[in-house]
C-alpha cells in the first residue's frame, strides 16, 4: 500500500513521464516527408515557374459544349487550366492545359513517344489519362472520370481542342 | 510551420460528431458525399489510378503546390479552419443568450447578441468565406460572385455537402424555413459596428474583400442576396424542413423537442463541417491539378 503522501508525489512524476514519452514518440514516417521538407523550407523553389503562362490564356483553346456534353470551367491558376466534361449532370472526364515550364519532367516523357494525336507527340499516362505536348511546352490532357469515357473518347476529345491556336501561343 | 497537406488529409476523422452530422444530411443528397479520408486514398479515388509510383508523383506535386503560399491553397485552408473555430464561439454566445432568456440569469441577454441577428451575420460570413476560399483554390479573382454562382450550379461531392450543411445547420435549424429572407433582412439592418462585434467575422475579416467593415458588410449582404435564390431552391428541391433535419440528428444527439433551440448552438460548437469538407475539397483540387501537370 502506498501512502497518500507518496501518491501525491508520484502522480505528477508519472504524469510528466507520460507527457515526455508521448511528446517524443516519433510520428510514423510518410512517403512525402522528403518533398515536404524540401518544399516548405525558407527559400524553397516556387511550385510554378516565374514565366509560366497564365491559366486564363488557355481557356479559349478548350473545346466548347457539344450535344449531350457540358463543358464547365473548373480551375484557372498560373500555368494551368482545367475544364470538366459533364454528361447528364455527371462528371465523366476532365480536360486540362498546363505549362510544362514548371514541371520539366512532364515534357521530357514525350521524348520517347512513338504515338501521335493530331500530329503532336502523345502518351498514355497511368490507366486514365492521355496527353499530348504542343510546341514542346504546353501539355494537353484528357482524363477519364467514369468508365463510360474510354481511351478512344480521350483521343477524340484531345483533337477537339484548338491545338493550332495553342501552338501559336508564346 | 503549418501542417503538411498529407497530414491534414490523413488525420481527417472517419467518425465522430462532424461526420455523423454530415451523414444525417444524406437523405437530402443521396450518395453525394462519401467521407473520403487519407491522402493516398484521396489520390486513388480522384484519379482512379493504382500504380504506386504514379501515386507518389501525384502526391509529391500536390504537396509542392500546397506549400507554395503564393498559390492560395494555404489561405483557403486558413479560412475553412478559422470560420469553424470562430463560429463555435458564437455557439457559446448563443447558448449563453438562451440561458439568459430561460433562466434567472436574465441579465445575460444584455451582454450577448440576439441569436437571430448573430446567426444571420454568421451565415453571411460563412457564405462569403466559401466564395473567397473557392476563388483562392480555383483561381478566380477574389470577389467574383458571378463566377462563384456559375460554379455553384456545378458543385458536387463534399463541396455540395458543405453548402447543404450551411443551409441546414446555419440556416434552417437556427432560423427556420424562411431563413434566407430573414437573414437577408437582418443583414440589411445590420450596421458595421455590429459586424465588427461578431466573432465569426472577426476570425476571417482579413480575407473578406472590402478593406473596411462598411464595405465588407456591403459585400456580405450583396453576396448573400445573389446566392439567396440558390439556397431557397435547394430547400424546395430537396424538401429540407426543420423537423426532418432534427429527426435525422436525433439518431445521434439526444434531445427533446422543447430543447431543439439548443441544437443549433450545440452543432455550432461541435460540428466542424467547414474544416472537414474544406480539407477534402482542397485535397481533391490539388490532386486534380497535380495529376494534370505531371
Amino acid at each position: 500500500m502506498i501512502s497518500p503522501r507518496w501518491r501525491r508525489i508520484l502522480a505528477p512524476i508519472f504524469l510528466s513521464l507520460l507527457l515526455l514519452v508521448s511528446a517524443c514518440a516519433p510520428e510514423a514516417p510518410s512517403r512525402y516527408d522528403q518533398v515536404q521538407q524540401e518544399t516548405s523550407r525558407r527559400g524553397a523553389e516556387p511550385a510554378v515557374a516565374k514565366d509560366a503562362t497564365q491559366g486564363s490564356e488557355f481557356n479559349k483553346f478548350f473545346p466548347k459544349s457539344a450535344p449531350g456534353y457540358q463543358i464547365v470551367p473548373a480551375q484557372e491558376k498560373k500555368g494551368f487550366a482545367e475544364h470538366k466534361v459533364n454528361k447528364g449532370g455527371k462528371n465523366v472526364a476532365v480536360l486540362s492545359i498546363s505549362d510544362t515550364s514548371s514541371v520539366p519532367s512532364a515534357a521530357a516523357k514525350y521524348q520517347n513517344s512513338t504515338k501521335k494525336i493530331s500530329g503532336y507527340p502523345a502518351v498514355e499516362q497511368g490507366s486514365q489519362t492521355t496527353g499530348i505536348l504542343v510546341n514542346d511546352r504546353y501539355q494537353v490532357k484528357v482524363s477519364s472520370r467514369d468508365p463510360s469515357f474510354t481511351p478512344q473518347d480521350r483521343v477524340a476529345w484531345i483533337a477537339k481542342f484548338n491545338l493550332n491556336g495553342l501552338e501559336r501561343l508564346n | 510551420m503549418s501542417k503538411a497537406i498529407f497530414e491534414l488529409v490523413d488525420e481527417l476523422p472517419k467518425g465522430g460528431i462532424t461526420v455523423m452530422a454530415l451523414n444525417s444530411l444524406d437523405f437530402l443528397l443521396p450518395g453525394q458525399w462519401q467521407n473520403t479520408v487519407g491522402f493516398d486514398n484521396t489520390i486513388r479515388t480522384v484519379t482512379g489510378e493504382t500504380d504506386e509510383s504514379l501515386i507518389q508523383q501525384i502526391g509529391e506535386r500536390a504537396v509542392t503546390l500546397y506549400n507554395d503560399k503564393s498559390q492560395g491553397y494555404q489561405r483557403a485552408m486558413w479560412l475553412y479552419d478559422t470560420v469553424d473555430s470562430a463560429s463555435g464561439m458564437l455557439g457559446t454566445a448563443a447558448l449563453a443568450n438562451r440561458i439568459g432568456q430561460d433562466t434567472f440569469l436574465g441579465f445575460l441577454k444584455n451582454i450577448t447578441p440576439k441569436p437571430e441577428n448573430a446567426q444571420s451575420i454568421d451565415l453571411g460570413v460563412k457564405l462569403v468565406t466559401e466564395i473567397v476560399a473557392f476563388c483562392q483554390i480555383n483561381g478566380i479573382p477574389g470577389d467574383s460572385v458571378g463566377d462563384f454562382l456559375a460554379a455553384l450550379g456545378d458543385y458536387s461531392g463534399e463541396s455540395l455537402m458543405r453548402m447543404a450543411a450551411l443551409v441546414c445547420f446555419d440556416g434552417i435549424i437556427p432560423l427556420g424555413p424562411e431563413f434566407a429572407g430573414k437573414a437577408l433582412d437582418m443583414l440589411k439592418g445590420t450596421n458595421p459596428s455590429e459586424l465588427e462585434g461578431n466573432q465569426t467575422f472577426n476570425g476571417v475579416k482579413d480575407l473578406i474583400p472590402g478593406g473596411n467593415p462598411t464595405a465588407q458588410l456591403g459585400f456580405i449582404t450583396q453576396s448573400f442576396d445573389s446566392v439567396k435564390g440558390w439556397m431557397t431552391n435547394f430547400v424546395s428541391s430537396t424538401g429540407a424542413t426543420r423537423e426532418r433535419l432534427l429527426g435525422g440528428l436525433k439518431g445521434f444527439i439526444d434531445f427533446t423537442d422543447d430543447k431543439a433551440d439548443y441544437v443549433g448552438a450545440l452543432l455550432d460548437m461541435n460540428v466542424k463541417y467547414y474544416r472537414h469538407t474544406g480539407v477534402q475539397t482542397l485535397a481533391r483540387r490539388l490532386v486534380e491539378r497535380a495529376y494534370a501537370e505531371l
